[in-house]
């Protein structure tokens, strides 16, 4: 059923049904409404519309070529048929620059010379260095001093009554090494002050 | 048939003959004259193809690149095409896939960036600076305003109505043109012919009746 036929129709053709005559003459090819050829104000109508339908397309026309006179649409074939040119050749890869030879073949007598000097280097410096702080242990405080001794002590004594007495002593010495100020010049002045340890009389 | 209608026939009988002309071309790697060939291609759809991707893009530029590219992919995917539909309809549909590409990227685009306002020296489209020739400046004017009136109006329509009024009124493609251009069913495409029209007689005397009234205004 076409578009006419499913809209009322009445006396006059009325917007929609002339649109619908326009539609199925323009697309389907067919004859116009049997309505048209009787009324003439409806035949007036129909010609405002078609001739309406004209204008918008011949305005389209103009403003597309407008838009594109002739040297655009030059211009354009002529970018296809660069586009069409360039599709044809394969891409060129560039390769990644990469050095003109091998790192290994490039390493000679000279260089193992000196990675075999850096090596000697190295092994002399830590040998020296570390007999500079041998050296450095030698010259050290009273506390340290007294470290080295408590690590030079023997670990076994002949009777348990003399491993006290050693204790004792070492205890006194270490607690005057730390209370008492290492520097000799001032102890006359630490003998005349009480010590924070002592009770007030 | 009447005079257009075996011209038009005609038309498409060459564009077959040049479409297969072009494919057994390609398959002997005779690029060169494939191309050469092409262009006779080109040449005949060139002017219609830029037509109708300006009304689907509404920017001279975009369609320009539009045409391009349906060209250049219809010439790459040729082996693909069936000598049964006509190249004509063939190619359309290839442009109209690529606009309606563009346009689904352009309001991707839309939602992120904010476009520049045109100033007074900002980059104007190529129709305002081709020199004017023909009728009066007022003329011109009158004739770029109906035609702007004309342009919102389609836009304003749904996609598909926009696509068959274009399709078969402007390019006079028949029911089954379109239908097999656009993928809808023939009487589909009618009923959206039908529709644009009538919604386009409605927009547009709103806007007749606007300009009317803007003239009483300021005469």
């Amino acid at each position: 059923m076409s578009i006419l036929n499913r809209l009322r129709v009445t006396h006059h053709l009325d917007d929609a049904a002339m649109a619908a005559v326009w539609t199925e003459g323009r697309l389907a090819g067919m004859a116009a409404h049997p309505h048209l050829g009787e009324c003439a104000s409806c035949r007036a109508r129909f010609g405002q519309l078609a001739g309406w339908m004209d204008d918008l397309k011949d305005g389209a026309v103009a403003d597309a070529d407008e838009l594109f006179p002739a040297e655009r649409l030059a211009a354009q074939r002529a970018q296809i048929f660069r586009r069409l040119e360039a599709a044809e050749h394969p891409t060129r890869v560039i390769a990644f620059p990469k050095p003109p030879a091998p790192m290994a073949a490039r390493s000679s007598g000279a260089s193992r010379w000196i990675a075999a000097a850096a090596a000697a280097g190295l092994v002399v410096g830590v040998g020296v260095g570390q007999m500079m702080d041998f050296r450095h242990a030698a010259g050290r405080s009273p506390a340290a001093g007294l470290e080295a001794r408590l690590a030079e002590r023997p670990q076994a004594s002949a009777s348990p009554i003399r491993e006290i007495a050693a204790d004792e002593a070492f205890l006194v010495e270490l607690d005057a090494s730390l209370t008492r100020p290492s520097v000799p010049e001032l102890r006359a002045f630490d003998d005349l002050t009480p010590h924070a340890g002592e009770q007030p009389r | 048939m009447t005079g257009a209608q075996a011209a038009s026939l005609s038309g498409r009988e060459a564009d077959g003959a040049a479409a297969s002309a072009v494919k057994a071309l390609q398959a002997e790697g005779r690029l060169p004259e494939a191309r050469e060939r092409y262009a006779e291609l080109v040449g005949r759809h060139q002017r219609r193809a830029v037509r109708i991707a300006l009304h689907y893009l509404r920017e001279s530029a975009e369609a320009d690149e539009a045409v391009q590219d349906a060209f250049v992919k219809a010439y790459s995917h040729l082996d693909s095409f069936r000598e049964e539909l006509p190249f004509e309809v063939w190619f359309t549909r290839i442009l109209i896939n690529g606009c309606l590409d563009r346009i689904k990227a352009r309001t991707r685009r839309g939602r992120w960036f904010v476009p520049m306002p045109d100033g007074p020296g900002g980059q104007q489209d190529f129709a305002e600076r081709t020199p004017a020739k023909g009728p009066s400046p007022e003329d011109q004017l009158l004739a770029r305003e109906r035609r702007a009136a004309v342009t919102r109006a389609l836009a304003r329509l749904p996609e598909r109505q926009r696509s068959v009024f274009m399709l078969s009124h402007y390019e006079g493609c028949t029911s089954r043109e379109v239908s097999a251009m656009t993928g809808l069913n023939e009487s589909t495409v009618r009923v959206h012919l039908f529709r644009a029209i009538r919604r386009l007689r409605v927009l547009l005397a709103d806007t007749t009746e606007a300009s009317g009234e803007k003239r009483r205004v300021n005469p």
